[in-house]
């Protein structure tokens, strides 16, 4: 009996030993479900689908390209096609603001309940050359002579990668280029590092080689405490000092740039730096500096010979650690960066990360629709930039436990 | 016995009957208010309010994870027969009215703007503020999120459809908004009549006839200012019993003095 | 070639200001929350639920909803982790299994909040279709904490010396009694203070819970764990970012931080205090 409840209790551990294991398998497998379907998704919105006059030879039409007819930019057809013929555009999303049907046609023409508005619509297409209808599926004039009915792209992969707009509210065609988004959080991650990791190393040289035990033992665990301030508390403080402080340090139209997040991510990443990198250096085995000190080498030069070399592959670790974080950190990016999806050219400009446009977006986004899958593919994107990072710094910081042997 | 214990139950219940509104983030301090008077008012009544965004609201109610939908646009035809394939009945209820008013820093010397204007500066063709009468100074447009309410009306109603410029920087609450107009010499965005305040200065617009008109509530009332836009309560036909006694309050003359009060527009 | 002794002395001199500079900084943060936020804080605060469109009034419901987290979250992290961490380190033998084990546990740690965030109202809000509620919030931030609470429960037995284990076996206990009886009460102190270390940790995350529990307004307590409430973070960000009027919602926005800090220091604090504590007392 006994032996019986030591196997099931073991067993209930067991399962619990994969407690992580599983979370990641069934994070892997949710992040990848509810955004996989984006690409079998067509470009044009669903539930709407494009309509032209039958002798429009035009076949695909780029969802890029069905962006800038609709805003105005390109006005002829034959700006992209050899239809020679000015674009007239139509848009049809709902019964009541259909165009000009209402004038067009009368009440009763077009039916108490829109009966017969897909038919007055097939004529209004058949009739005008150059049209270039968006139409709600509902009145799709089907099997009317003179009306095509475009067949959809899906929206691809590299255009998802590679694209340079993120518009995921622009009717007919969404754009969910994540290039700039990609390129936004790299670039306030890696910045914020470079400020942090400097001064970090500084303050960890001088909290293990400099200052006295008495004030180390206050410090360390003061800047440990400080680790764990809520992103929200520094997102606050980023808001309410930094933002003006930069808008009138550089003179800049905005304060909400990628270089105050830097800034509030490298003061969020510098006690996990410092700890860890103070840590790898007071490993250092005392032989090796008194060796260094003998040799008649002064204490800097220790340092920077022995001590730094020494604990090199912890600090990259903390380093490598430290990126992961700031690429991860939503709530100081949504709150002082700007959110503006461009790719950004300097450092004080806005720009928009993945985690704060995943964070801003998500509420709004239809669940199942294309606008939320495709922030599923930015938690995917997020999730395996994240992951690599930290398999990264495990292996650092195993080569390092190797060199120590 | 038994009978007896499942009134108690269901009475109980209907009591403690919660209500959540979600949505809209301009009707969000309305609602936030409403709730705090209603619920002194009616003590065993508990409402929730959360924000979010209209679009937010919306699919909400759709999924059925909220019982009131606030929302600062209508309801999409899309949204509506996603309803209607649940089989329920969406019921809209106006609260009050609401215009948008374009506002730039105080300083600014641009007076008004035509809607064509609006529209180039939203749209990225115009980018220098000496181009519509101004001093030589960048224009820095500013948006709301996407998942507004205020977003979606702003860019059907001025921009007839278009897409903001690409890479528009965009903050995620009108509160802030004000805060960065503020601070920012060639900024232009847009808020509610409620938000308007001393840090911020209204444009007139004019959208036909070169008549510029000032946002207020007189104009929105009397229909001469032209961005005015409603704000209104959904919910299904098959939870009316529940949302009524809290809906009646808003749209009672209580519920309406409120609606003045937090800065929007009667519907009277 | 600069003479080696000045080149000591620049560099020092360089850290010393260096160390000094980033204390300050971390300093300014505090003083600037606690300068701001001390003059808000009053019984009415800490106590009543936010008026007159929260620019009034206190923050008792969002201190209740984050307690409600911390608790709910705790039950789900708390006795899955300890587990964990005992079949790592007591069953398995050290080897393949554990290591592989130990990396899931380090990349679920490294995993962003707000992916957690996603997981979690794909999961439990709309999967399970428990809405935004408590329960589905806490499930999303115990996952979140669940590295956490294994890894230091895991520190804590390895502190416990495995001659203590091989005298119980020597004298017929079974694996289960030894746990029971030996490892989990020698262990059981530092295992707390993992435990407030990831109470600190989930009291102060905005981004797992903005989709799956968070309220912006909702002044009356929960009565059910399938209620939303609010939450300490959640309302610094929306009292800082939204509403009509942020000029007069800043005290509130400053008081609402001071809390939150002071909340979590004390926690992290308090861990820090008891890992010292019974630290030595194992150590010896």
């Amino acid at each position: 009996m006994r032996w019986w409840i030591e196997k099931v209790i073991e067993k209930i551990f067991a399962i619990s030993g994969f407690a992580t294991t599983i979370v990641i398998l069934l994070m892997v497998v949710f992040l990848f479900r509810e955004g996989f379907g984006l690409f079998r998704s067509p470009v044009v919105e669903k539930g709407f689908a494009l309509c032209v006059n039958a002798s429009n030879p035009v076949e695909h039409i780029g969802s890029s390209t069905i962006k800038k007819v609709f805003n105005g930019v390109v006005k002829d057809w034959s700006e992209f096609s050899s239809f020679n013929e000015k674009i007239v555009l139509f848009r049809c999303e709902d019964p009541d603001k259909c165009g000009d049907m209402s004038k067009r046609y009368s009440e009763e023409e077009l039916g108490s309940d829109y009966e017969h508005l897909a038919e007055k619509l097939g004529e209004v297409i058949a009739e005008t050359p150059g049209i270039f209808a968006f139409v709600h599926e509902e009145f799709l004039p089907k099997n009317i002579k003179g009306v095509r009915i475009l067949e959809e792209n899906k929206i691809a992969v590299d255009d998802f990668f590679f694209g340079l707009e993120w518009i995921p509210t622009s009717t007919p065609a969404p754009q969910f280029g994540v290039l700039p988004l990609i390129l936004g959080t790299l670039l306030v991650s890696l910045v914020a590092i470079l400020i942090a990791t400097p001064l970090g190393l500084g303050v960890a040289i001088y909290l293990s080689e400099l200052s006295k035990d008495r004030l180390r033992n206050i410090l360390k665990p003061a800047i440990e405490l400080l680790a764990g301030i809520p992103s929200v508390v520094y997102g606050f403080f980023g808001l309410v000092v930094l933002v003006p402080m930069i808008q009138r340090a550089f003179n800049l139209p905005v304060g909400q740039t990628a270089l105050t997040g830097s800034i509030v991510l490298a003061i969020m990443a510098l006690p996990t730096i410092i700890t860890v990198a103070e840590d790898a250096m007071r490993s250092t085995p005392r032989p090796m500096r008194e060796a260094s000190l003998a040799l008649g080498a002064t204490h800097w030069q220790t340092i920077y010979k022995v001590i730094i070399p020494y604990a090199s592959s912890g600090i990259s670790a903390a380093v490598v650690l430290g990126i992961g974080r700031a690429i991860g950190e939503t709530m100081v990016a949504l709150m002082v960066t700007g959110n503006a999806g461009i790719i950004p050219k300097t450092l004080l400009t806005p720009v928009r990360t993945i985690p704060a446009t995943i964070a801003a977006e998500l509420g709004e986004a239809p669940v199942g629709g294309v606008h939320y899958q495709a922030l599923f593919v930015l938690g995917c994107v997020l999730f395996l930039i994240t992951l690599t990072i930290s398999i990264a710094a495990e292996l650092i910081s195993k080569r390092h436990h190797n060199k120590g042997l | 016995m038994r009978k007896l214990l499942l009134v108690a139950i269901l009475t109980t219940a209907s009591i403690l009957a919660a209500q959540t509104i979600k949505g809209s983030d301009t009707v969000l301090p309305l609602s936030q208010q409403q709730a705090e008077t209603y619920m002194k008012v009616n003590k065993s009544a508990k409402v929730t309010v959360t924000g979010g965004g209209s679009g937010v609201g919306i699919s909400a109610l759709i999924e059925g994870t909220t019982d009131i939908a606030q929302s600062s646009r209508k309801i999409k035809f899309d949204e509506k027969k996603k309803l209607s394939d649940k089989g329920s009945t969406v019921v809209e209820k106006i609260i009050a009215y609401d215009a948008l008013a374009v506002v730039v820093n105080p300083k600014n010397a641009v007076n008004q703007l035509t809607r064509e204007q609006l529209d180039d500066i939203f749209t990225g063709k115009i980018t220098n503020w000496k181009e519509v009468g101004g001093a030589d100074l960048k224009i820095t447009p500013i948006a709301r999120e996407t998942s507004s309410g205020t977003y979606e009306f702003f860019k059907e109603e001025v921009l007839q459809k278009k897409d903001y410029l690409a890479g528009i920087m965009s903050v995620p609450a009108t509160g802030t908004i004000i805060e960065t107009i503020k601070k920012t010499p060639g900024a232009i965005g847009y808020v509610g009549l409620a938000y308007l305040n001393k840090n911020v200065k209204a444009l007139k617009v004019s959208f036909k006839d070169g008549q510029f008109v000032e946002p207020s509530v007189k104009t929105a009332k009397d229909e001469t200012y032209p961005i005015v836009r409603p704000l209104i309560y959904y919910y299904v036909q098959s939870s009316e019993a529940a949302v009524k006694p809290f809906i009646d309050y808003v749209l009672s003359k209580d519920g309406q003095k409120i609606v003045s009060d937090v800065g929007f527009i009667t519907i009277h | 070639m600069l003479d080696k002794n000045l080149s000591q002395k620049i560099a020092f001199w360089t850290f010393r200001f260096l160390g000094l500079f980033v204390i300050g900084i971390l300093l300014w943060i505090l003083g600037f929350v606690v300068y701001n936020g001390i003059g808000v804080i009053s019984f009415e605060f800490l106590f009543e639920a936010p008026r007159n469109g929260m620019v009034e009034g206190g923050i008792f419901p969002a201190i209740i909803g984050t307690f409600c987290l911390i608790v709910g979250s705790m039950v789900v992290a708390f006795p899955l982790g300890v587990m964990s961490a005992i079949y790592t380190n007591e069953y398995v033998r050290e080897g393949k299994i554990s290591k592989a084990i130990r990396t899931m546990t380090n990349n679920l740690g490294s995993i962003p909040s707000i992916i957690f965030g996603l997981f979690g109202m794909a999961l439990f809000v709309n999967t399970m279709s428990w809405g935004d509620s408590i329960i589905a919030g806490s499930f999303t931030l115990g996952l979140l904490t669940l590295p956490l609470v294994i890894r230091t429960t895991e520190e804590s037995l390895k502190m416990v010396p495995d001659s203590l284990r091989n005298g119980s076996y020597a004298l017929g206990a079974t694996k289960l009694q030894t746990i029971r009886r030996v490892v989990l009460p020698m262990a059981f102190p530092n295992i707390v203070t993992g435990l407030i270390l990831s109470i600190g940790r989930v009291s102060g995350e905005t981004a797992p819970i903005l989709f799956t529990v968070a309220a912006y307004f909702l002044p009356k307590l929960p009565t059910s764990i399938f209620d939303q409430v609010m939450a300490l973070p959640y309302h610094l960000y929306v009292i800082s970012t939204s509403g009509t009027n942020l000029e007069a919602a800043r005290p509130m926005a400053y008081g609402t931080a001071l809390v939150l800090i002071t909340l979590v220091l004390i926690i992290n604090f308090s861990a820090s205090l008891l890992r010292k504590h019974f630290g030595k007392k194992i150590g010896v």
